[in-house]
């Protein structure tokens, strides 16, 4: 799968592009405005991570270039200035999704996998990983083709896990991820442990290997 | 007192005390030369009756004559005198006017002549204006200057006040009306006097300098917020490449997610900061139809699961109510507020969420603030050492209600803490 970064910042756009390509994406980068329009007049991508805020001109501009040309690649706005105003041209311009900076690499992930699913599949798709089966339009969960009954919250955590198998995603990235702004309440993270104590049980009660392990009080990691 | 009735004051006494002074001064002047005048006339005729009456010196019966001639005259007097001829006296006496019933001052010259060797006393008289005509006539006179000048200078006055302190009045009101963080600034109208001219350009220049010292300021926390946050996503994917190395010790592990979490407490600060200077700019100025009561209910909901950490029980008795306002402050005014009170709930209280006609009521079960409840609502006033809190939450609240106007209030009592927004 083929992403393009457009973002100028070097030293962000090298994490991102490293986390990515451990991924298994195949990176491509334009680190501004005018490096951006050749790339996306000439290649198709999976899913583009636009930067809004560029030097050399404003990223809503390449979203509008993007559509003129009845580009449908996946387009997922990353800004620093999470302005509603933004958030609403971005999206009306035909952006897939709006993520403020700064941000937790796994919430990337996630993000890039529903768009890239969205994409490919026309939004009517499943995540199939070894026994468990994951229903994204029914938001159901099967282990072995028989359905267990998973909270809202549990079931979050399951596909967000799922988009970053094989990785630690840490405490604070999970309860950003599940409680967004309400998440700085949380001084303990009683909370994740109890949330994903019960997605365990229930996998592992229905017959599914227990891949969830946890690591050091650090966070999670889905180990397949 | 305005300056015009000062300043009026002041000229209608000194009015008054010039035109109370000229009233005797008129009198004696006028009198003195009406004398002279009198007394000038007087040594006149006295003079001609001596010379002519030389002339009729040949007459025989002249005695008679000025006898006869005595007693027709009315304002010549000729008596014999006896003895030596006196000098000339003047006299002003006082006479029974038998036409007019009343006595009038009359100016006399007495003036003793010798007419063919005989003594003669010779008094010519003048009638002199009535003392106490002078009097009222000139008093007439003054009171009418008096009127004339009070109703003037008041008239006068009234008219300089309405168009002369136009421009003053104006921009005083203007400058009544300012606020810095409001966008129009002062507009001052040329006028042709120069201290308001001056006055105007200070005005202006002064406000001009203040906004743009403010707005600079603004633009700064905007900008100081916004570039930051490319950093803190730099840093935390980093921390995130960090976690992935395999073989990290537990102290390692234990540091990248204290290093994680400072990082996003950063960027929560960041983000309220950012927020403040928003609604300073008025960007959140669209506003629509909110149920507010269907808002707090989600809102709650969500946090339940927080709460239940602690035990905190959440009640709501929440009545129907729906405001005209922008979602994204309602929301951030809400979720602020609910985040206050469950953070301050000691474990197994409760918080109680009340909405009534135009008022929602936060009160939770705690421990008394230290601080000056004034203080809690200061931007990065803290109580305790809550790592969490980014000390903004209530500043942001009380922000969002001063650009609302709505009106909000704390009280402490028997262990409950409440805040109230009238909407």
């Amino acid at each position: 799968m083929k992403l393009l970064i457009i973002e100028d910042e070097k030293q962000l756009v090298k994490s991102m592009a490293q986390f990515l390509r451990q991924e298994g994406y195949v990176c491509e980068i334009a680190y501004t405005a005018s490096e951006a329009n050749e790339k996306i007049l000439l290649f198709d991508y999976d899913c583009i991570l636009l930067d809004i805020s560029l030097p050399d001109g404003n990223g809503l501009k390449i979203l509008e270039k993007l559509r003129e040309n009845n580009k449908t690649d996946g387009v997922i706005m990353i800004t620093a200035k999470n302005s509603l105003d933004d958030r609403v041209k971005g999206l009306n311009l035909g952006a897939d999704d709006y993520l403020p900076k700064p941000f937790f690499m796994p919430e990337l992930n996630a993000r890039i996998s529903a768009v890239v699913r969205r994409k490919r599949f026309d939004g009517n798709n499943r995540i199939t990983f070894q026994e468990i089966t994951v229903d994204l339009l029914a938001k159901s969960v099967m282990v072995s083709d028989a359905e267990i009954d998973l909270t809202r919250k549990e079931y979050d955590l399951l596909i967000f896990l799922l988009a970053n198998k094989n990785r630690v995603v840490s405490k604070n990235a999970i309860a950003e991820h599940l409680s967004g702004d309400d998440a700085e309440l949380l001084d303990k993270f009683d909370f994740i442990y109890s949330h994903m104590k019960n997605l365990k049980k229930k996998l592992t009660e229905a017959g599914s290997e227990d891949y969830i392990k946890s690591v050091y009080g650090l966070g999670y990691k889905f180990t397949t | 007192m305005r300056l015009l009735q000062v300043s009026l004051r002041s000229l209608l006494l000194y009015s008054l005390i010039l035109v109370v002074i000229s009233v005797p001064i008129s009198i004696f002047s006028i009198r003195q030369i009406i004398n002279e005048e009198v007394d000038e006339s007087l040594a006149l005729h006295t003079d001609q009756f001596i010379k002519h009456i030389k002339s009729y010196e040949y007459l025989n019966d002249l005695e008679m004559d000025l006898k006869i001639w005595d007693q027709l005259s009315y304002d010549i007097v000729l008596t014999p005198a006896d003895g030596m001829a006196t000098a000339q006296k003047y006299e002003t006496t006082s006479m029974y006017d038998s036409i007019e019933q009343e006595s009038h001052p009359f100016r006399t010259l007495s003036s003793g002549i010798i007419i063919k060797d005989k003594s003669y006393l010779l008094t010519i008289r003048m009638s002199l204006v009535d003392n106490d005509e002078l009097v009222m006539a000139l008093g007439i006179v003054q009171v009418v200057l008096v009127v004339l000048l009070t109703t003037g200078l008041l008239l006068i006055n009234r008219s300089l006040s309405r168009k002369l302190w136009k421009p003053f009045y104006d921009t005083l009101s203007q400058l009544k009306a300012y606020e810095l963080d409001k966008g129009a600034a002062i507009k001052t109208e040329k006028t042709n006097i120069t201290e308001f001219d001056d006055l105007n350009k200070t005005v202006s220049h002064l406000t001009d300098r203040n906004r743009k010292v403010f707005l600079e300021q603004k633009e700064f926390i905007e900008n100081a917020s916004h570039e930051l946050q490319t950093p803190l996503s730099i840093f935390q994917s980093k921390l995130d490449n960090l976690m992935q190395i395999s073989g990290l010790t537990e102290a390692g592990a234990a540091t990248i997610l204290d290093l994680e979490e400072t990082a996003q407490r950063m960027a929560r600060l960041n983000k309220n900061l950012l927020l403040l200077s928003k609604i300073d700019n008025d960007q959140f100025n669209e506003v629509e139809e909110i149920n507010l009561s269907k808002l707090a209910n989600a809102l709650l909901a969500n946090l339940k699961p927080m709460a239940d950490l602690d035990n905190i029980s959440i009640q709501t008795s929440i009545s129907p109510l729906s405001i005209t306002a922008n979602a994204t402050l309602t929301e951030v005014l809400l979720t602020n507020l609910f985040h206050n009170a469950i953070r301050h709930t000691t474990i197994n209280g409760n918080v109680i969420v009340k909405i009534t006609d135009r008022e929602l009521t936060v009160t939770n079960t705690g421990n008394p603030i230290k601080m000056d409840s004034e203080k809690m609502f200061e931007r990065f006033s803290k109580e305790g050492k809550s790592v969490n809190s980014s000390g903004l939450g209530l500043a942001i609240v009380k922000k969002i209600c001063d650009t609302c106007q709505y009106k909000i209030t704390y009280t402490f009592q028997d262990g409950v803490h409440t805040f109230s927004v009238s909407f």
